[in-house]
């Protein structure tokens, strides 16, 4: 397997040189009196101020951690770590791997109490070693990603990796010395393997990476000569990097970050600005970003040799003017054009790191981004047409380079879903299903909430998802209930969780409202979409609606004893007791009497309808004809009454009832119709009839039905 | 993934396999059933996936561009000449180009190789291209690992024993060894007949091309779905050894969020409904709301539905998978703190969906967000140093400003060890007071001497006033009026 070097990266020890030698000058002057030119005679400019070793070293490592902590909060799974020490007579650790001293400002606070090296102090006492030892240590110290793996790989913990990097600013006096520094880590490592192997609170350590940096003052010759990568054994490898101070240091440290995080580098060019002294007027500005180097895979892969790219791209290879040697992708900005929301294949977002970070087109950069507005990046290219390839947007005052796909898409002219399976179903309650997902929205709580049975946040809402979902009819012509605003109190009550004593109450109250309404014979938005005729009578349509609440309520009933009470409520209350099929069965013979007298007594003529008129609804004219007989006896305080019964009852009950007696030449004919219309008509509607009720005329509203369903447009 | 079906139409493809009393068959025919089989196979199962067809011998030609009409595949399929001698390299080539100007270097492929085993001879020759690989110059490298993730199936007409009687056998092994291991060696078993072309083409079918079915839940509302294109397992390579993970069929919707930050994340698949409702009522509902619903994979695996519409308004279900962690998109927070708004003591949206959770800020704000203080360049520490003066000669009205650039000032020096930098800006604010004009406010002499004080003392590195946390508060003159800057 390869191994990038990105590999090392999970914990990084700084260790900068504190000895008194650090405090010599860099001699590279700052004229920081600037204004004084234009200020007349007899003012004495100031000195030009000098940073010493130390300040140089000091910076530039903070510059490393400032671009490592914005491109790599969070590395994937894994945090990069970096451990600060100095080191003097004794070794001062100014963090730990804890995640809280993991910023810039905790780092310029400890690096403030230790202060600039004392150059009175005596040199002999004094050496970087202090520090080496110590970065060692730290590397075999346990950081809080590398304890919660080894939790959950229990079984496997030795998985777990220990690697490091250790890079040392310093300042050395020979070839022999930096050799002794080697020899000294590599040793170090030996023991503190030894140790560790014998500790629970301790990991050897897998590999390291020693990176030595010789700092010396401008004008110097340097006494250390660089080194390229070398094993020095199975766990350590060291290279000496030997850089002025200054300037020359900071684009070293800059090169190690990226090579060591993986990084790469965009210019983006182009960017217009207003001119600071003439407002009116404005100035093209280019501004260097650094971001993983993944975001540049396309560039990477497509730079090896190929006839088919002509080399019109123009790339990589050429020379940023910040960072010296290194490569930058140059990306031209195209000027937003406001509200046009453009949905690009994305196929990668990554944080980034202005390498000038508080240079003015830096900051208009990135005030713009973090504003909320987003800039699209095409690549200059000498001809032909344009390409965009990424975009840069910020989400949660974090600044994100996107990858926009810029070749054809895999997922390029897809299936409607209206041609699959139910696409062609016209009457989802999407309203209802998007109120449901508002509903059911999710928001972040705090770490390790946990409820009274144990459950985190996001169990907690998949039971709400179950709960909410138990009883969810997909269309409007499976429901009654959900069509009715007057259950919605009790429909949004009873998915909960447990209930209060007034949510019982209000259920209730839901309940009576609905005998009210059933007293007052209000109409019920039973679907007659498609159907000829009225559809179910009022009492018909009563009676599936208890059915369907009581559906609902049942779902919930195992909840607690307060749902309970409230599916009580309703079997109390409606028309038509549970028991009802029950007693059906028992009372069949004797209703079905009750049936043939009352429809041979009422309506002799019935049977004689045209057939035709009889395949329309037979079901319905005949209830039609009941219902004025019906409607007194339903009320909840009259007597149940005995001739009432499901229609699916009627239907089969009837042939045999009719050929007890003797029949009549019209009936039989009669009877023979109406059982070859069964196998089509009812065959199929019943099929898919939901309380017993079968949607008649479905291609009628297909036709109608698919625009609406197309484009989205169900009202609410 | 797209597919490149690379067919040998070298002349020994033509060879006549022995056969008893039955017509005559030749290797090329049994190749032409194979990848019948595989186009028939697609064509049901794989509707939604691009494959495209190279024939090559010494040259290569590309037969048909990625389409995803298995008519025209077949059709020039069974349209294939005879050509001369197999050359691989170059066909290679091919074959990296062509997927390369169609789908870029990121889009994963899998590249199916049908051929005889007999590869070539001189130069031009797999054995030949493999003796040489290490003596390649830069623009002529071998194409092999290919630029884009690619998996290599090589489909051989012969069995085994006779690509083990030369180095065949060995060359296609490396050749399966440059491209990273990614691919596999198929031969047939028996006699070669029909019967075994079948079995080998069943058996990289199996391999590589079985529909991926999955269900999708939503607490009790579910639907079977097939995904496109099939979600790959994942390398997971971390500083923990490699994991791999692959995507549980069983797909749990978790919730859903609001779609401002709508963008299509690493990869984006397909979902068609195989089996009706929920996903046409999900979709439909997620297209009305603007919404996009989280789905869950595996453990710490998750992704998202939306509904996604085309230029020809045709719009389909779409789910995106994010990398596989706890974390996916930092400015959800970790996934599985996500919990129900019921829980939340107010609508975290408002009562009018005015307001949103998201995005959540990262706990410590990055450099470009937080005003940090750079020197590296001297201008950096030139305009620090101008913005002091410029407020300098503004006191006492910008009594507030000037403080707040030298406490910022001050801060950076004590970090950085700069000492020398406070002595000499307490100096120039003591040159600043000796050139005050006459009709300069008597408060700001007495605030530039005593903000140079206070920069001298910390210079000193005395504890007591250099402490980093400590903040230069204006002096109390009788002149400031109750101290105007003391809020500082």
């Amino acid at each position: 397997m390869k191994v990038t070097s990105s590999r090392f990266s999970h914990k990084t020890a700084f260790v900068v040189d504190h000895c008194p030698y650090m405090a010599e000058s860099s001699r590279q002057m700052v004229e920081c009196d600037m204004l004084t030119k234009s200020r007349g005679q007899g003012v004495i400019p100031l000195a030009p101020v000098s940073k010493s070793l130390w300040t140089c070293a000091v910076e530039c490592s903070m510059e490393y951690c400032r671009i490592l902590y914005d491109v790599y909060p969070t590395r994937k799974l894994v945090r990069s770590y970096v451990h600060y020490i100095v080191s003097d007579s004794e070794f001062h650790s100014l963090n730990s791997w804890r995640q809280e001293d993991q910023s810039t400002q905790e780092l310029m606070a400890a690096l403030a109490s230790v202060g600039p090296p004392n150059p009175r102090e005596d040199p002999e006492c004094c050496s970087v070693l202090h520090g080496l030892v110590a970065a060692v240590e730290s590397l075999c110290a346990i950081t809080q990603y590398q304890h919660e793996a080894r939790r959950t790989l229990m079984d496997v913990a030795d998985r777990v990796a220990n690697r490091g990097r250790i890079i040392c600013l310093t300042n050395a006096k020979s070839d022999t010395h930096v050799r002794m520094l080697e020899d000294c880590v590599s040793e170090t490592i030996q023991e503190q393997n030894k140790l560790a192997a014998g500790s629970d609170r301790l990991m050897p350590i897998q590999r390291c990476e020693l990176v030595l940096v010789h700092i010396y003052p401008q004008g110097d010759d340097t006494l250390v000569s660089d080194r390229s990568r070398k094993e020095l054994s199975s766990v350590l490898s060291s290279e000496v990097h030997s850089v002025r101070a200054g300037r020359h240091l900071a684009s070293k440290l800059n090169i190690l970050v990226q090579q060591h995080f993986d990084l790469a580098s965009t210019t983006i060019t182009n960017i217009p600005m207003k001119e600071e002294q003439h407002a009116n007027t404005s100035a093209n500005y280019d501004v260097e970003l650094l971001h993983h180097r993944d975001a540049h895979l396309e560039f990477i892969k497509s730079a090896q040799p190929c006839f088919l790219c002509t080399g019109d791209l123009h790339m990589a290879g050429s020379t940023s003017r910040d960072s010296g040697l290194k490569e930058t992708v140059t990306l031209k900005w195209c000027t937003p054009r406001t509200n046009n929301v453009e949905l690009h294949y994305c196929t990668g977002a990554y944080r980034i790191s202005p390498v000038d970070v508080n240079s003015r087109p830096s900051s208009c950069l990135t005030n713009f981004l973090l504003n909320g507005r987003s800039v699209l990046l095409e690549q200059p290219r000498k001809s032909g047409s344009k390409v965009i390839s990424h975009m840069l947007s910020s989400h949660g005052g974090e600044i994100f380079l996107h990858v926009l796909n810029s070749t054809r898409s895999t997922l390029e002219d897809p299936p409607s879903i209206s041609e699959g399976c139910g696409g062609r179903v016209t009457d989802y309650r999407i309203t209802d299903f998007g109120e449901f997902m508002r509903e059911n929205r999710l928001t972040p709580f705090s770490e390790g909430v946990l409820d009274a049975s144990g459950r985190t946040s996001s169990e907690r809402a998949k039971a709400q998802l179950e709960r909410h979902t138990r009883y969810w009819p997909m269309i409007i012509s499976q429901t009654t209930i959900f069509n009715m605003q007057a259950v919605v109190p009790l429909a949004n009550l009873i998915v909960k969780e447990s209930l209060s004593e007034e949510d019982v109450l209000t259920c209730q109250k839901t309940v009576f409202n609905l005998v009210d309404m059933e007293r007052k014979n209000d109409p019920l938005p039973i679907s007659t979409v498609g159907s000829r005729g009225k559809g179910p009578k009022r009492d018909e349509q009563y009676r599936i609606m208890w059915n369907e609440l009581e559906t609902l309520v049942k779902a919930h009933v195992g909840s607690s004893e307060r749902h309970q009470r409230v599916l009580e409520c309703i079997s109390a209350c409606r028309s038509k007791p549970p028991e009802e099929e029950e007693r059906k069965k028992r009372g069949r013979k004797r209703e079905d009497k009750e049936d043939k007298a009352e429809k041979n007594g009422k309506d002799a003529d019935e049977k004689a309808w045209p057939d035709s008129e009889r395949l329309k609804g037979p079901q319905e004219r005949e209830k039609e004809e009941q219902t004025e007989s019906e409607m007194i006896k339903d009320s909840p305080d009259s007597p149940e009454p005995l001739n009432k019964k499901p229609r699916l009852m009627s239907e089969e009950i009837q042939p045999p009832q009719k050929s007890k007696g003797p029949v009549s030449l019209l009936t039989m004919w009669t009877n023979r119709i109406t059982a070859t219309s069964r196998k089509h008509e009812v065959f199929a509607g019943r099929l898919n009839s939901v309380n017993n009720k079968a949607e008649l005329y479905q291609h009628l509203k297909e036709d109608n039905g698919m625009d609406l369903h197309e484009n989205g447009k169900a009202t609410r | 993934m797209p597919t490149v079906v690379l067919m040998d139409s070298s002349l020994s493809m033509t060879r006549p396999v022995s056969q008893e009393g039955s017509e005559e068959f030749q290797r090329k025919n049994l190749a032409v059933h194979g990848l019948t089989m595989l186009f028939e196979h697609m064509a049901t199962n794989y509707k939604l996936e691009f494959t495209s067809l190279v024939a090559f011998s010494s040259l290569w030609e590309l037969m048909v561009p990625f389409t995803r009409d298995y008519n025209t595949l077949q059709e020039a399929l069974s349209n294939l000449e005879d050509y001369d001698k197999t050359c691989l390299e170059s066909a290679l080539h091919g074959v990296s180009n062509i997927v390369q100007q169609e789908w870029g270097s990121t889009c994963p492929c899998q590249v199916v190789l049908v051929t005889d085993g007999a590869l070539g001879i001189g130069r031009g020759s797999l054995r030949h291209s493999l003796h040489t690989l290490k003596q390649r110059v830069e623009d002529k490298k071998f194409p092999l690992p290919f630029p884009f993730p690619a998996k290599m199936f090589i489909m051989c007409i012969a069995n085994v024993e006779e690509l083990q009687s030369t180095d065949a056998m060995d060359n296609l092994e490396q050749l399966i060894g440059l491209n990273g291991g990614e691919g596999q060696i198929f031969t047939m078993e028996g006699p070669l007949c029909l019967k075994s072309v079948q079995s080998m083409f069943g058996k990289l079918i199996d391999q590589a091309y079985t529909p991926f079915y999955a269900v999708l839940h939503c607490g009790n509302l579910a639907s079977d779905v097939q995904v496109f294109p099939r979600p790959e397992p994942v390398l997971v390579d971390e500083e923990v050894d490699p994991i791999p993970k692959a995507v549980q069929t069983e797909v749990d919707e978790v919730g859903a969020g609001t779609t401002e930050d709508a963008e299509e994340e690493p990869s984006a698949n397909q979902m068609a409904g195989k089996s009706p409702n929920f996903c046409v009522l999900l979709h439909g509902s997620l297209k009305v709301e603007g919404m996009v619903a989280l789905v869950q994979l595996g453990p710490e695996w998750y992704g998202m539905l939306y509904s996604q519409a085309d230029s020809k308004k045709k719009s389909n279900l779409m789910m995106s998978l994010f990398e596989p962690g706890p974390e996916p998109l930092p400015w959800l927070g970790k996934i599985s703190q996500l919990g129900p708004i019921s829980d939340a003591a107010e609508n975290p949206y408002g009562e009018d969906d005015s307001k949103s959770p998201f995005p959540l800020q990262p706990k410590n704000k990055r450099s470009y967000a937080q005003n940090v203080t750079v020197w590296i360049k001297a201008n950096g520490l030139q305009t620090d140093v101008q913005k002091i003066l410029r407020n300098a000669r503004k006191l006492p009205e910008k009594t507030q400003t000037f403080y707040k650039e030298l406490n910022r000032l001050r801060k950076a020096a004590l970090a950085f060890g700069f000492w020398e930098l406070l002595k000499g800006v307490a100096e120039l604010l003591e040159r600043e007071c000796t050139l005050l004009p006459d009709s300069a406010h008597p408060d700001a002499a007495f605030q530039l001497s005593h903000a140079a004080q206070q920069l001298k003392l910390a210079s000193t590195g005395d504890s007591q006033y250099s402490a980093f946390n400590h903040n230069i508060t204006p002096l109390h003159t009788d002149f400031s009026g109750g101290g105007a800057g003391d809020r500082m």
